[in-house]
């Protein structure tokens, strides 16, 4: 097992795995104590994908909603409660970006509102210390270019076109890029699991 | 900066690595709408999706966390409580109270067993207390609850955590279609399509309507069709539904019904 950085991340991460059982089994005061404790990560994931504050919220509480009416289907045995959320956050928002709601796409996020003092467990709630150390590592493996695009997907949404664009180069190139440092990724991670 | 890798032959578009796209965001349009489709029906590649997401997920740390306003808890809080309060309470009749009391206690029990889901819960519940063509006079609460078990067939739609709810119930003449949460993305409709016992061939149920709830009634031809194991599916169409004289579009979701 690896070190954890710091004894309330295992708390934090128990906390919120316990309130997600609860909700999955009909709690809803569940509900608001999720929403307290993983609001300024989930916020800042929409707000960076969609890059527009009005958007963003109308994403976050589509997040919460739907999470409400899904608890079932997150699988503690799976991933991090924190990490899930993380994923299901980001998808929603990405969903919003391609169902046309939003024109325009990622712009330069505007004023992001201050975070609170109380900063609701936000640093507490980072995701697993060794499977970020491996992803980062994996990355680091791919050429740089290749991980810029990679990572301009990820954190901005774009699409391949948009890449292509962007890079000024065919969309056939930006296709194959990718998914040669896609394949090289799946290698490296499927090693490390198997280690 | 590294060499950039441009050499070695193309690499193969597999499933998994149609699922890395989608997990990394890049599928759009009829792409993304197929790999939804199939995160329904093919378990190898849905788990391939989330071991993606899952491996994804820690990038997110570097983005840094923001203050949502205050309203967004209310409206969520307002949200959750509009779809509980329609499940409890739809009516503010006073003289109904008894017949809401019995028919929520009934729903609850149906939502229980089937996973049906609150908002078409509340749908039903709504539509059975306040249906005039389903009660033509002021309904003793024997009376409605003497009416047969509804079917319920879920019908998810890919990893969206979006589902259709459509209840039916025996001896009645109406199928209720809830479509909470879907959108419509301007360039396809959907429509439902019932599988018959029989095997016999698909019946359309109609073009389903994004984010709504519809209570529709069906021909007896259809009613005559539907009971336990009859299948729905939903394809993707053109806008308005499948072109009459030509084939109907790829399935990209289905369920089937189930006794409560």
């Amino acid at each position: 097992m690896a070190a954890r950085p710091r004894p309330s991340t295992d708390e934090a991460r128990e906390a919120l795995r316990e309130a997600m059982a609860r909700l999955a089994a009909g709690d809803q005061a569940a509900l608001e104590e999720i929403y307290r404790a993983t609001r300024v990560k989930l916020f800042g994931i929409c707000l960076r994908i969609l890059g527009d504050r009005k958007e963003a919220e109308d994403a976050l509480q589509d997040v919460y909603v739907n999470l409400w009416q899904r608890a079932d289907r997150y699988d503690p045995s799976r991933a991090s409660p924190i990490a899930w959320l993380a994923a299901f956050a980001r998808n929603r928002a990405i969903d919003r970006l391609r169902t046309g709601k939003v024109r325009g796409g990622a712009v330069p996020v505007e004023e992001a509102a201050p975070l609170a003092d109380e900063s609701p467990l936000a640093d507490a709630l980072l995701v697993d210390a060794e499977q970020t150390a491996q992803i980062h590592k994996c990355l680091g493996t791919l050429d740089a270019r290749t991980q810029g695009h990679i990572r301009a997907a990820f954190f901005e949404g774009k699409t391949y076109a948009q890449l292509a664009d962007a890079a000024n180069v065919p969309l056939g190139t930006m296709k194959s890029w990718i998914r040669r440092g896609l394949q090289r990724l799946r290698a490296c991670l499927e090693a490390s699991e198997a280690a | 900066m590294s060499a950039p890798d441009d050499t070695g032959p193309e690499v193969q578009r597999d499933d998994p690595m149609i699922a890395a796209e989608w997990a990394l965001g890049l599928l759009e349009g009829e792409e993304l709408l197929a790999a939804r489709g199939k995160y329904a029906t093919d378990p190898a590649f849905a788990w391939r999706k989330e071991w993606w997401d899952d491996w994804f997920a820690p990038l997110s740390d570097a983005m840094p966390g923001a203050e949502p306003g205050d309203h967004v808890w209310d409206g969520i809080a307002a949200r959750v409580a509009a779809q509980q309060a329609a499940a409890e309470a739809p009516t503010a009749d006073g003289a109904a109270g008894a017949n809401v009391v019995a028919l929520e206690a009934r729903v609850r029990l149906w939502q229980r067993v089937a996973g049906l889901s609150s908002i078409a819960a509340a749908a039903l519940l709504a539509w059975m207390a306040l249906a005039p063509s389903q009660t033509p006079v002021t309904p003793e609460p024997a009376e409605l609850l003497a009416v047969t078990e509804p079917m319920v067939a879920i019908v998810p739609i890919g990893d969206s955590g979006l589902r259709l709810d459509v209840t039916y119930i025996p001896g009645s003449d109406r199928l209720v279609v809830a479509a909470l949460g879907l959108t419509a993305d301007g360039v396809h409709d959907h429509e439902l399509w019932l599988t018959p016992k029989d095997d016999g061939p698909r019946q359309s149920l109609g073009v389903v309507k994004p984010g709504e709830v519809r209570s529709m009634v069906l021909p007896a031809t259809v009613t005559a069709q539907l009971g336990r194991g009859a299948g729905l599916v939903l394809t993707r169409e053109p806008i308005g539904g499948k072109p009459e004289g030509k084939e109907a579009g790829p399935v990209v979701a289905s369920g089937s019904f189930k006794e409560v």
